[in-house]
């Protein structure tokens, strides 16, 4: 009731709020609605997905068939592929924009930008966003980075292609190669805006979690989907900006002529006036944001399985604090091992040493979430929906991926893995692979949050099979390319003796990755349709305990009428002993559960103590009633 | 539904977006740590550093940001004894000392060019004193938009709740920039 009487105090110089007067642009083009603007980052990271997904596919081509001619590639690509062959640069400037746009525009924005938009209020009860202005400009800004990026394939010089690591001399010298030229600059264009746009998403994510919760959500409540969000936005605003740093200088070195990261260069017959500067100081500064931005695409991921895994084998998460613990150890860790992606660089052994330890540490948290996983999954009353498939598949991957980390983090045997296939399988597996299953598995389980439908299981069952055992029969082959000491990057095995043996392997990765990519037009087709088409959702799709299920299935600007709820216990209370039924959402009070509560739920309590005492003296357990 | 719309209108609460400025001082501190610490290393490994007499001109340009400083918390003292007309005229003050402050690092890297030691050479060292300055003059940039944003509120008497918080995020931001400043100047001077 009291709620009329706030109506015609409608506060109309608070702009952040706006919902005046929804017409399409505010709406669905600069929204400021977080809700509008997941499914912005959802969208855009899904079609830059299927982008980097065919720039694989024709990658992979060249690869299983380097001698034949494909008349249809010429028709597509034109003078980048003449004869119907991929030249050699074009096929370096595909595999550098396949992994940069993996690595940031689907796994980073199109994984964090979705889901901890649309989770984050919604999971720790808060009307929108800290700054939905912000908020709304990080997108924008995301959206230019991929339109700039996407601009470089329209040049006739080709896009960047000295690999996403973009390391300099390639990436600094513009006449290095046709890619260093407009190409490199507007990648570097790109990643600006892309960085602002994190920064800005990041730091959002962050003031949101500290200062918007609801009443009763204290921090040991939240969901775990919620701490893997808050520490990949902590990783990101301490990592990103020495990208930032290295960047400029970069922009520097490109444009000014200054001598950062360059010295003594010799280009046919010229040599180059620069002097004094490192090629090795980028690599330092790329990779302090490199190694923790890999567990910035992972992160959000786990905490979407967790939250998966948990709801659907009704049961609580094993290990709660273990998890939340091994997530800021990753978090922690992070910052201090990026060396181990130099071991060859001429690094002093001692260091090395000291990078490979505190590599082989991050083993750890990584076992016990791993382990964590498991044990949920034991004896549980699993539910095996596409969702949940996704998330057990995001294990599977983990742990394979996760095995050969710990050969290649171990500094000697880099000597010989370094620059290997044996690391396109490993990262493959444990960041590419497994990312992209979180990310479906939350696709899957909050498409009816998001879009008020259902997707069609069936189809989600065929795209996981397929999608599972492809994903395997390409990577897993890799590994042995890599002991063997094939080199990544390389254009042709015709022309190295010892790489041809493995021209027939590369043929058989290669179907398997189109078997993949053929797989995703399942998917693909059950997500558009399924937005218009879809069976209309109920309100708790999973029974799922989280404060999302308790919004109004219809969005609305401020996600729940009236009062935001209040939260009294944690979001894992799935088959609770003594409860009728097998889950109680986070707002439901103990004083309604009493035959389910348990001393520890009182957090010291006595009063709630006592009260609970006095009701099960008065209500014995009846036993063996059947 | 379209009465309790209106419930999400909470009271003004400038926390969370207080706290977004700080997370934003935190990365930038961090970007100024990448490019400090590169040239940490970069001197380290070449056993030298950029080997000049800074011009006097960083000198000046430090007593004026610091000058600014204090206009900037007299000016917050102002708008807490609710003297807006006090609080703007300090707040032009503490523009004008910016815009001084801009001119004195153009003035310095002018000399530094008179010198030869130009941004252009082959001592990245001497490269980096422009770059990270010229980083520096980006934030000052930024927050002189946060002071002229304050100055609007207070013009434009806006709830005294807001005019405080314009006030102190251009605080926030503005005391980092200086104490930022000086820890550039004397990461300079120290590590010639």
């Amino acid at each position: 009731m009291s709620t009329i009487a706030l109506h015609d105090e409608h506060n109309h110089d608070h702009a952040d709020h706006g919902h005046h007067k929804e017409t399409l642009i505010s709406k669905y083009i600069f929204s400021m609605d977080h809700k509008m603007i997941a499914k912005q980052f959802l969208i855009t990271g899904i079609i830059m997905a299927v982008i980097a997904m065919g720039l694989s596919i024709l990658f992979r081509i060249q690869l299983a068939w380097p001698d034949k001619n494909f008349p249809f590639l010429e028709t597509f690509l034109g003078k980048w592929a003449e004869g119907g062959r991929i030249k050699p640069d074009f096929y370096l400037a595909l595999v550098t924009i396949h992994g940069t746009i993996m690595v940031f525009f689907v796994l980073t924005a199109g994984l964090s930008g979705t889901f901890s938009n649309l989770l984050i209020p919604l999971q720790i009860g808060a009307r929108d966003m800290a700054s939905p202005f912000l908020n709304m400009l990080s997108y924008w800004f995301f959206f230019m980075a991929c339109v700039i990026m996407m601009s470089s394939f329209f040049i006739q010089t080709g896009p960047a292609s000295g690999g996403w690591t973009v390391y300099p001399p390639l990436s600094v010298v513009a006449k290095a190669m046709p890619g260093s030229g407009m190409g490199m600059t507007l990648w570097l264009v790109s990643m600006v805006l892309f960085v602002a746009s994190s920064l800005m998403g990041g730091i959002n994510y962050v003031s949101t979690i500290l200062n918007m919760r609801t009443k009763g959500m204290d921090l040991w409540k939240m969901p775990l989907t919620i701490w893997a969000f808050f520490l990949t936005a902590i990783l990101g605003i301490l990592s990103f900006p020495v990208l930032v740093a290295g960047v400029v200088l970069m922009v520097f070195d490109r444009s000014f002529g200054t001598s950062f990261y360059l010295s003594d260069i010799v280009m046919g017959t010229d040599i180059l006036p620069n002097e004094g500067g490192s090629p090795i100081l980028w690599q330092h500064l790329f990779w302090f944001l490199g190694h923790p931005e890999v567990y910035i695409v992972i992160m959000p991921a786990l905490g979407i399985s967790s939250e998966v895994i948990s709801v659907n084998s009704r049961k609580p998460i094993f290990g709660y604090h273990a998890m939340v613990y091994s997530l800021i150890g990753i978090t922690v860790l992070s910052f201090i091992v990026w060396g181990h992606h130099m071991f060859v660089t001429g690094m002093n052994p001692l260091l090395g040493g000291v990078f490979m330890i505190t590599t082989l540490i991050i083993a750890v948290p990584s076992a016990v979430k791993t382990f964590n996983y498991l044990a949920t999954l034991w004896r549980g009353n699993i539910r095996f929906t596409p969702a949940m498939l996704f998330a057990i598949g995001l294990v599977s991957f983990f742990i394979s991926g996760g095995l050969t980390g710990i050969f290649l983090g171990n500094a000697s045997l880099d000597i010989n893995l370094h620059d290997t296939y044996f690391v396109v399988a490993h990262f493959h597996l444990v960041m590419g692979s497994a990312a992209i299953f979180g990310m479906l598995a939350g696709v899957y389980h909050w498409f009816p949050k998001m879009f008020g439908r259902m997707m069609n299981a069936k189809l989600g069952y065929l795209h996981f099979w397929l999608t599972f055992i492809a994903a395997y029969l390409v990577f897993f082959p890799l590994h042995f390319l890599g002991l063997d000491g094939v080199p990544r990057r390389y254009y042709a095995f015709t022309e190295f003796e010892f790489m041809k043996k493995w021209l027939t392997v590369n043929v058989f990765v290669t179907w398997a990755a189109i078997m993949a990519a053929l797989a995703q037009v399942a998917f693909l087709f059950n997500f558009f349709y399924s937005i218009f088409k879809g069976k209309v959702a109920p309100q708790n799709p999973w029974e799922s305990n989280t404060l999302e299920w308790t919004a109004p299935v219809e969005h609305l600007h401020g996600n729940w009428p009236g009062e935001i709820p209040t939260v009294y216990r944690w979001p894992y209370d799935y088959s609770k002993p003594g409860h009728d039924a097998d889950f109680i959402p986070q707002t439901v009070p103990f004083s309604q559960t009493m035959s389910s509560n348990l001393p520890h739920d009182f957090e010291g309590n006595a009063e709630a103590e006592k009260i609970q005492q006095d009701w099960e003296l008065a209500n014995p357990v009846e036993e063996n009633k059947g | 539904m379209v009465l309790t719309m209106e419930k999400m209108q909470d009271t003004f609460d400038p926390k969370p977006r207080k706290f977004i400025v700080w997370l934003f001082v935190v990365s930038s501190t961090i970007m100024f740590g990448g490019f400090t610490s590169y040239y940490l290393v970069f001197a380290a490994s070449k056993g030298k550093g950029h080997g000049l007499v800074l011009p006097d001109a960083f000198i000046y340009s430090s007593l004026v940001i610091i000058a600014s400083s204090i206009t900037l918390v007299l000016a917050s003292r102002a708008l807490k004894k609710l003297n807006f007309s006090l609080q703007r005229n300090l707040l032009w003050v503490t523009v004008i000392l910016a815009v001084i402050f801009g001119v004195m690092q153009f003035n310095a890297w002018g000399s530094m060019v008179r010198t030869g030691a130009t941004l252009v050479g082959n001592n990245a060292a001497i490269s980096f004193i422009y770059v990270v300055s010229g980083m520096h003059l980006l934030h000052i940039l930024g927050g002189v938009g946060l002071i002229i944003n304050a100055l609007a509120g207070s013009y434009k008497s806006l709830p005294v709740a807001k005019v405080q918080y314009r006030m102190e995020i251009a605080s926030i931001f503005w005391h980092f920039i200086d104490i930022l400043w000086i820890y550039l100047y004397v990461f300079l001077l120290l590590n010639r």
